[in-house]
């Protein structure tokens, strides 16, 4: 991709790019990407301001999602079908798998389109593309942490006291967005040339969220099929929140480390893929 | 490469795959692509279509100058301009350049209708790569320039088109480039917000920024530039001094559709072949002075008869401003028909319009459908006089009778009627 120097050139510092044809699978130039953070920073604020705008309820939205999923979760499954859960009351069994599942499926959706979302800019602006999907993974953090709150409520309502396992949930959230960021690296560029993707990411998240375990717990799944499923990132992360959450029993390290790998892996091909799009982007969006 | 250049261009190409937009937008489409190919045996496989919408562009711009690109429609000169500020990545050649680039393709790009001017101020800026702090900084100058502090905390959704660019660009005016690209962005706005963005390009220039500029408008091109780039399909076939570049380019465009003009069905039935504007000073000369007649003459050629054709002279100001229009119709010329091959000769009145240049087109219309069959461009001329000019005179000059009667003369003129006694 083009290449920014820095060269002191005379008395004071000034900036030389050189603009040529892209050479190399391995170009990433991160370092445009932290030249270029209050940029970030800008269209992460600009989503979150222009999300609840003009909506007469605004943010309580972020609130209402979670609160609804649950509401029929617990009517459906803990009551009609009497789905076990680990002997905790079902609403905040629940509760505590939709939260990271909705921060990760919003993060997933909005990295996937933004940037044909953000055409426009794409097509008239210059700077490192990459700030776009990290953009969209960042801004529904907020939603999160809102909504978080109404998990704290629903802990003292249900007499759970919290431990100091509570702050797990911030790396555990963590890889949540990076698994988010992982998977848009692909979709996005994809997303670019086959606007088809907009329709496939809603369904393929519905069927995420039931190979996930939000409805029922981990113990539930044969154990032959345990490796496997454990492939899914986000078994890791919703049975870490369950587990920091609840203070019993033991992380699922192995859910976790397989999780892991595998996003780190969908990671640096998804950076290797995107840049190599990236120059193409313009052109075709 | 030498400390006093900005830009340093060698051998920059961009190649594109014609028809390679609307199609494969949906993985169906490829889909059933890859398929046909497939059944075919690879027969019917189209050849890639490439085409190259920049080629071999070599040239060096020093610090401090102001450099015009000109070309027409589809020449390069806006990929150029991409290419320059990274947005698209060349397929070949390199460019260097030295200090800050600010890039104004589009005034506006980036603009989230649901914030506020304030909002959308920070964010703009943001985009043109400005820091938050200096955004912060020039925040006051910003808005003044634009002149909507009264309306700074409203959604930009509901501001008129006025507003929304002046703010636009107002916030990229600001954004002290060492090296500004700009598209056409000009073109916008009222004419006195016009003027205002003139001014502040040639304080810019003033400042010593290098500026490119990219328009149809060769009004600005004249006042703003001392050498212009002439592309031509994607090449350079002219670098050098303003004038020379841009008679070449008035030579070239004379008889040129219109760049408006759409050409729905094939060959228009009459096309104009040879046009002349006679003045004064010779054929073609390019110059008139206020108050002379001119005369066009215009040959035309058919291919079918156009029966009671309205043929319209208009002249353009080089700001795009609509000056006046002579019409068959209007002026009481009716033309039967028009066949075969001849030629239409237009003696215009005394031409009042103020120092300054303009374009004249000629269009045909179908009487009865109004249907526009061509429109092209006559050619290009200066009217040439010392003391009307249009930035002081207006559109057009002539002159009023005055007369003075002191406050003396008022009493003592038993004639005069004051309104209302």
């Amino acid at each position: 991709m083009n290449t920014t120097v820095e060269q002191a050139l005379g008395t004071g510092a000034q900036r030389q790019t050189i603009i040529r044809p892209s050479r190399g699978l391995f170009d990433l130039d991160l370092g445009a990407v932290w030249q270029y953070r209050e940029l970030l920073h800008t269209l992460m604020m600009r989503d979150i301001q222009v999300l609840y705008k003009q909506a007469a309820l605004g943010a309580a939205w972020a609130i209402i999602q979670p609160i609804f999923a649950v509401a029929v979760f617990t009517i459906v499954f803990g009551n009609f079908a009497k789905m076990p859960s680990d002997g905790i009351p079902y609403p905040i069994f629940a509760f505590a798998a939709v939260l990271p599942w909705t921060y990760f499926a919003e993060a997933t959706r909005r990295a996937a389109t933004g940037l044909v979302d953000d055409a426009d800019l794409v097509r008239k602006v210059y700077f490192p593309r990459l700030i776009i999907p990290l953009a969209k993974v960042t801004a529904p953090l907020l939603d999160f942490a809102i909504a978080f709150c109404v998990l704290l409520v629903l802990m003292a309502f249900y007499g759970v006291v919290p431990s100091i396992r509570l702050l797990a949930v911030i790396p555990l959230i963590l890889i949540a967005g990076l698994l988010a960021l992982s998977i848009g690296l692909w979709l996005g560029p994809i997303n670019v040339r086959f606007r088809d993707v907009k329709h496939t990411v809603p369904f393929m998240l519905q069927i995420g969220m039931y190979a996930s375990p939000i409805v029922y717990p981990l113990s539930q799944v044969p154990t032959e099929w345990k490796a496997f499923y454990s492939l899914n990132p986000m078994v890791g992360v919703i049975e870490g929140f369950r587990w920091a959450v609840f203070d019993r029993g033991n992380p699922d390290f192995g859910a976790l480390g397989i999780g892991l790998v595998v996003i780190v892996v969908m990671l640096v091909m998804g950076l290797v893929y995107f840049k190599n799009q990236e120059r193409s982007f313009a052109d075709v969006i | 490469m030498t400390k006093d250049l900005a830009i340093s261009v060698r051998g920059l190409g961009k190649r594109y795959l014609r028809n390679a937009g609307p199609k494969h937008n949906a993985l169906r489409d490829m889909l059933q692509d890859k398929l046909t190919t497939l059944f075919t045996l690879g027969l019917r496989r189209k050849k890639k279509d490439y085409f190259w919408a920049l080629s071999e562009a070599s040239f060096d711009i020093h610090k401090g100058e102001n450099v015009g690109i000109i070309g027409l429609n589809g020449a390069g000169k806006s990929t150029l301009l991409k290419v320059l500020s990274r947005i698209v990545t060349p397929t070949t050649g390199e460019a260097v350049i030295n200090g800050r680039l600010g890039a104004l393709l589009e005034v506006g790009t980036g603009f989230h209708q649901e914030l506020t001017g304030r909002e959308n101020t920070y964010l703009y800026g943001a985009i043109l790569g400005m820091t938050r702090a200096e955004v912060e900084r020039k925040f006051d100058d910003i808005i003044e320039f634009a002149e909507i502090r009264d309306f700074i905390d409203t959604p930009v959704k509901r501001y008129s088109s006025g507003m929304y660019v002046r703010l636009a660009f107002s916030v990229a005016a600001h954004l002290d480039p060492d090296i500004l690209l700009l598209d056409e962005v000009l073109a916008v706005g009222d004419a006195a917000f016009q003027r205002k963005c003139m001014n502040f390009a040639r304080s810019l220039e003033q400042k010593g920024s290098t500026i490119l500029f990219v328009s149809h408008n060769m009004f600005s091109i004249k006042t703003m530039c001392q050498r212009v780039i002439y592309l031509q399909k994607g090449k350079v076939v002219f670098d050098g001094p303003t004038t020379e570049g841009l008679k070449l380019y008035e030579a070239d465009s004379r008889l040129k559709e219109t760049h408006w003009f759409y050409r729905d069905d094939g060959e228009p039935p009459i096309t104009f072949t040879d046009a002349e504007i006679v003045s004064k000073e010779g054929v073609n000369a390019g110059v008139i002075d206020h108050g002379e007649r001119m005369t066009f003459r215009l040959r035309y050629k058919t291919t079918r008869r156009v029966e009671k054709p309205d043929v319209r002279l208009s002249i353009d100001r080089e700001d795009d401003l609509h000056t006046m229009t002579f019409s068959t119709h209007t002026d009481g010329a009716a033309i039967a028909c028009l066949d075969g091959e001849g030629e239409l000769i237009v003696t215009s009145p005394p031409i009042r319009l103020t120092s300054d240049f303009f374009t004249a087109n000629v269009a045909v219309r179908e009487r009865g459908t109004g249907k526009l069959l061509v429109s092209q461009i006559v050619g290009h001329f200066h009217v040439r006089d010392a003391v009307y000019s249009s930035t002081q005179y207006g559109v057009l000059h002539e002159s009023a009778d005055w007369k003075h009667e002191p406050a003396s003369a008022v009493s003592t003129a038993p004639t005069l009627r004051v309104a209302g006694s």
